[in-house]
């Protein structure tokens, strides 16, 4: 449990960080989440954090990109950890125990490395 | 020891006449807890779509914030900021009490064995955390309808 301790206190900070991201410390002038062009009748989105070029800029940034890649480290030890031990608790015993743990591996290191992929991609200027 | 015999599963952690308010505390955070993490698998499928481009992007934005036609955006982010504000905050509470601090020393149980463990500094956390829960999911939802931190 003290690694989940850990990671929960370390979520929340790296998470106030990104909340930051795309709130007071977000690369726009205007800091709202959506900025549609109203004089169309369709949503159309030309500014707000949201916007794609204010994601991307965040998201180039090699101090953000490690606050993001920390951040998912630390969530994805953390949900998966507390998944193992609700479904051990509700499915005891110890071949049910074993599977459990061996499954929220294998979920967590897929969406580790998505998500890691997205990061080290943009980091490297990708996207279109 | 736990066996299968005497489990009950998933649907005692609401029995709201057995327990007290820490037993709702658990069962919400257990709850906002699965919430979140079906939540963080949604965000990262979601935020890979900035690999596509501006198009692709700015569609999907404008789609979850126009899911059903009204502007949602907004609700479902705040609805994500309560749950994890809660899960947050309790988090702490727990990270505090169950690792022994802010509780009472070890004593002999006497009857009618009410716990002391239950009382005194741990609800003072429980105020303390819908004290907290309230300031800061106001500014959070404030921000999110807004855009303006206060």
């Amino acid at each position: 449990m003290f690694l989940q301790y850990m990671t929960g206190l370390l979520i929340l900070i790296f998470g106030s960080m990104h909340f930051l991201a795309i709130s007071a410390l977000a690369p726009t002038s205007d800091k709202i989440l959506y900025l549609y062009n109203s004089s169309s009748g369709a949503h159309i989105l030309i500014g707000g954090t949201l916007n794609y070029y204010s994601v991307k800029a965040v998201y180039t940034s090699l101090a953000w990109g490690s606050v993001f890649e920390l951040l998912l480290t630390f969530l994805v030890f953390h949900v998966f950890n507390g998944f193992r031990v609700i479904l051990s608790e509700q499915f005891p015993g110890g071949t049910s125990e074993k599977i459990i743990t061996y499954s929220m591996l294998i979920v967590a290191l897929i969406i580790f490395i998505y998500g890691s992929n997205t990061i080290v991609v943009m980091l490297n200027g990708g996207g279109i | 020891m736990m066996t299968i015999e005497n489990k009950k599963g998933w649907i005692s952690w609401f029995n709201p006449f057995k327990y007290g308010t820490d037993r709702w505390m658990y069962s919400l955070h257990r709850l906002t807890g699965i919430i979140l993490g079906l939540y963080l698998i949604a965000h990262v499928w979601e935020t890979s779509h900035i690999l596509d481009g501006p198009i692709t992007w700015n569609s999907l934005m404008v789609f979850l914030d126009y899911p059903f036609g009204p502007h949602f955006g907004p609700f479902i982010l705040s609805g994500v900021l309560l749950v994890a504000v809660y899960h947050a905050l309790n988090g702490i509470r727990l990270t505090i009490v169950e690792n022994g601090l802010m509780l009472p020393k070890p004593y002999r149980p006497e009857f009618p064995y009410r716990p002391k463990s239950l009382k005194g500094l741990n609800n003072v956390l429980k105020i303390l955390l819908g004290v907290l829960m309230i300031i800061i999911s106001a500014i959070g939802i404030y921000f999110i309808f807004t855009g303006v931190i206060l």
